[in-house]
């Protein structure tokens, strides 16, 4: 009897150690989760617990085959999503006119949810902006577009646009509806509210008097008329930083953060994070003043004080310039929570550190120091977004062992637990830099449905490895090689692309 | 007699052609003209009409796709062979049947899994797909497009510099903004980080040469997106400087060996130029 239960028992163990052989051979073997069309399950680090759920990931490079040739340094990336088609997008990058230096600068389009982008020459600016963001809401009804842009132009004073397309598909250039010189960094974000486009545009508006730079423009007609809010209630070192970043709820919350600059000396400004909003879509008699600080009674909440950032403009993290990302989310069904984030100098022997935090008051109080692992060392490009489920997303890029490592990390729960999937891993000496931001000044991350969808600027090597959750390339490559072709076979040297992607929102 | 008939051959080979000859070169002038127009030129022959070749080109009765057959001109960075489908949107749908083959002279439109392009012109190919005989962009020059600046641009560069120098750069240094001039500064990612260089000059081209031989030029040293392409100077450098007063950096005037001069700034790509381009210069100042 007790030689028969020794025998099931071995007999027991045995079969667990060929399955457990069996799993391990199967993954050694199992086929490489990159490639043309490849969705491959998540390299998944996680910050606290993983989340074993699979993820399909879609990253897809957006430069088009017929500009197989091209070397641009195609950095600062933006991403716009039509609201009513979530098939319709927009992205943007630095990416020259590809055929004339007086024709307009082009957008990128696509109208199957990412899978495939054309270039479309139709902002109103010559050849290249010098910033774009933009967004898409539908309130007018436009399926194929509805697109509103903020651009700069680079000539010798840099001047702001404020534009509009009904169809982003025709060749039609954006209509100008506002125009401006004198400002800095435009940062669009827009939402349909009863039929009419809402549109929230963050400058840093050198115009403002007393040095209170950090605006908000708001149109609540479509971009038909705009008016000028300054959002900075204090004393500044002659300006504020460049970053204006305003998030939108579909109760009509606006939030918008900024960089107060308090002192500037060249090289470091010291700051206030500062957050201030409005319950009223930016329409009432005292716009943005809704939150006030406790320690002044002045409007717009101080999250964090006399903080010092770091201000190069020059190769400084890699090859990268640093000085002003911030990025701030509101969940889109309670508008009480918003998260924030930011970079500074941060932890001893750090070059940039970025942070994260979370209220749940409606801005009135904050989480008194950064949320769980979300203090960031060498790291930029922070962006934020809330999916319809409560999910933060939070997209950074980090320079890690001579790399640029994309992230975009989710959490249910504040970052107590969080997924985090890197995207990217590519060298950080190569390309050489044609100008400044390498990357960019910024990336851009969206909630859509179940998705998070995002963009960000990476080395364009066709290297497998660089990109675990897998790659599409739309122009000519040849993986075996790891070399881009120009279509005719000859060889084009690696430059740096936007990649476009889209991530399943975590349960 | 014979003197009369070789008059009167005379009169009637100049009345029937020196209009053919005249019509001629005139054409020849006009695609010499599109070719330099044109971002794209290629030639092909017309496969559809009416539709476009690739998703996400807007399609009309003005959308035609045409199979090329040679490129002759095209930026480096396009992606086009022979075999390709080009959709072209053309000014005249009516003049093209399947199977026309035709030289098109286009401007760059949408690019996608294709090209698509809008026409400028074309010239037909009755022979077969070769080009036009005679055709300028037959020029194996043309084979992309040149990155030099063109005759044209240049020629309106110079018409729109205040003064044209030959001279050397002996010194640059930072500009220090005047009291005067800070309130219009403020710090952003594109702040041009202005730069003067004191330009000796060895002759003028175009304009009133300063009083002195050394002038002050302000130039951005950003490597800002903004900036990039704009001219950074270092000492010793010769060449052609095309120069506007300056307008921009919130001083018009310059200190140079303690006197007080008008500024000038070079800001554009091209607007500094190699010695070589002496003699081109020369050329466009005379047309």
């Amino acid at each position: 009897m007790k030689a028969l239960a020794a025998f099931w028992m071995r007999l027991l163990a045995f079969t667990l150690l060929v399955l457990t052989a069996g799993i391990l051979l199967m993954e050694k073997h199992a086929p490489p989760k990159t490639g043309v069309g490849a969705d491959g399950p998540p390299s998944a680090r996680t910050l606290g617990s993983v989340y074993a759920a699979l993820t399909r990931v879609k990253l897809v490079d957006l430069i088009p085959a017929s500009l197989s040739g091209e070397t641009n340094q195609d950095s600062e990336p933006f991403l716009a999503v039509q609201t009513a088609n979530p098939q319709v997008m927009v992205a943007s990058a630095f990416t020259p006119n590809p055929v004339s230096s007086s024709s307009n600068a082009p957008i990128y389009v696509s109208e199957d949810g990412g899978n495939s982008w054309i270039l479309n020459a139709i902002t109103p600016v010559p050849r290249m902006t010098c910033d774009i963001t933009h967004a898409m809401p539908t309130g007018e009804n436009h399926p194929r577009g509805d697109l509103h842009a903020g651009t700069l132009a680079c000539a010798a004073s840099i001047t702001l646009d404020e534009s509009e397309s009904n169809d982003v598909s025709s060749s039609a250039v954006m209509n100008v509806q506002s125009t401006r010189s004198n400002v800095d960094q435009p940062f669009v974000r827009a939402l349909a509210i009863s039929k009419t486009d809402h549109i929230y545009v963050g400058v840093n508006d050198f115009n403002q008097p007393s040095g209170r730079t950090a605006t908000v423009d708001v149109s609540v007609d479509g971009g038909a008329t705009y008016k000028s809010f300054s959002i900075e209630a204090r004393h500044t070192a002659g300006q504020d930083g460049p970053s204006v970043r305003p998030a939108v709820a579909p109760d009509n919350t606006v939030y918008a953060a900024f960089f107060g600059w308090r002192k500037f000396n060249g090289t470091s400004a010291t700051s206030d994070v500062v957050v201030v909003r409005d319950d009223a879509g930016g329409t009432g008699p005292r716009p943005f003043q809704a939150l006030r600080d406790p320690s002044d009674k002045l409007p717009g909440r101080l999250v964090v004080k006399r903080t010092s950032i770091p201000w190069s403009n020059a190769p400084t993290l890699g090859q990268e310039r640093i000085g002003s990302t911030l990025s701030i989310a509101v969940d889109p069904h309670n508008s009480s929570t918003v998260y924030l984030g930011w970079a500074d100098h941060g932890q001893k022997g750090d070059i940039y550190t970025l942070h994260v935090r979370r209220s749940t008051d409606r801005g009135l109080t904050w989480s008194k120091a950064d949320l769980p692992q979300t203090t960031i060392s060498n790291a930029t490009n922070i962006a934020l977004a809330v999916a319809n489920n409560g999910v933060v997303g939070l997209l950074y890029q980090q320079l890690s062992a001579g790399r640029w490592v994309t992230h975009i990390v989710q959490s249910h729960n504040a970052f107590a637990t969080a997924q985090d999937l890197i995207l990217a891993s590519v060298p950080a000496d190569t390309p050489k830099q044609q100008f400044l931001p390498y990357l960019g000044d910024y990336d851009y991350l969206l909630s859509v449905e179940n998705e998070f969808r995002g963009v960000f600027c990476a080395n364009n090597a066709p290297d497998r490895t660089n990109f675990p959750q897998g790659v599409t390339y739309q122009r000519a490559v040849d993986f075996s090689a790891k070399t881009l072709t120009d279509g005719s076979g000859n060889p084009v040297a690696v430059s740096i692309d936007p990649f476009y992607f889209s991530v399943p929102v975590i349960p | 007699m014979n003197s009369s008939l070789s008059f009167l051959a005379g009169i009637l080979s100049t009345v029937l052609l020196v209009p053919s000859a005249a019509r001629f070169l005139e054409g020849q002038n006009n695609q010499a003209a599109l070719a330099k127009q044109s971002s794209i030129v290629f030639s092909g022959t017309v496969s559809q009409l009416g539709t476009v070749s690739f998703a996400g080109v807007p399609q009309s009765p003005q959308t035609i796709v045409v199979r090329v057959d040679f490129v002759l001109k095209k930026p480096a960075a396009v992606s086009l062979k022979k075999g390709d489908n080009v959709t072209v949107e053309v000014k005249d749908p009516s003049a093209f049947q399947p199977g026309t083959q035709a030289t098109f002279y286009t401007e760059g439109w949408i690019f996608g899994s294709g090209v698509a392009v809008k026409e400028l012109g074309h010239d037909f190919n009755p022979g077969g797909g070769a080009p036009a005989e005679g055709s300028p962009t037959g020029q194996p020059a043309l084979a992309q497009t040149p990155k030099q600046i063109s005759d044209q641009d240049l020629q309106n560069r110079v018409a729109s510099s205040d003064l044209v120098v030959i001279g050397r750069i002996t010194d640059v240094h930072r500009w220090t903004i005047p009291k005067s001039a800070a309130a219009r500064y403020h710090v952003s990612e594109h702040s041009a980080d202005w730069h003067e260089a004191v330009l000796q000059i060895k002759s003028i081209l175009k304009g009133t040469k300063p009083k002195g031989n050394r002038m002050a030029v302000r130039f951005p040293l950003s490597r800002d997106v903004a900036w990039v392409n704009s001219p950074k100077f270092q000492k010793q450098q010769e060449g052609i400087f095309l120069l506007k007063k300056d307008q921009v950096s919130g001083d018009p005037t310059a200190s140079v060996g303690g006197y007080q001069v008008d500024a000038y700034t070079c800001l554009k790509s091209g607007d500094w130029l190699p010695l070589s381009d002496e003699a081109r210069i020369r050329s466009l100042l005379k047309n």
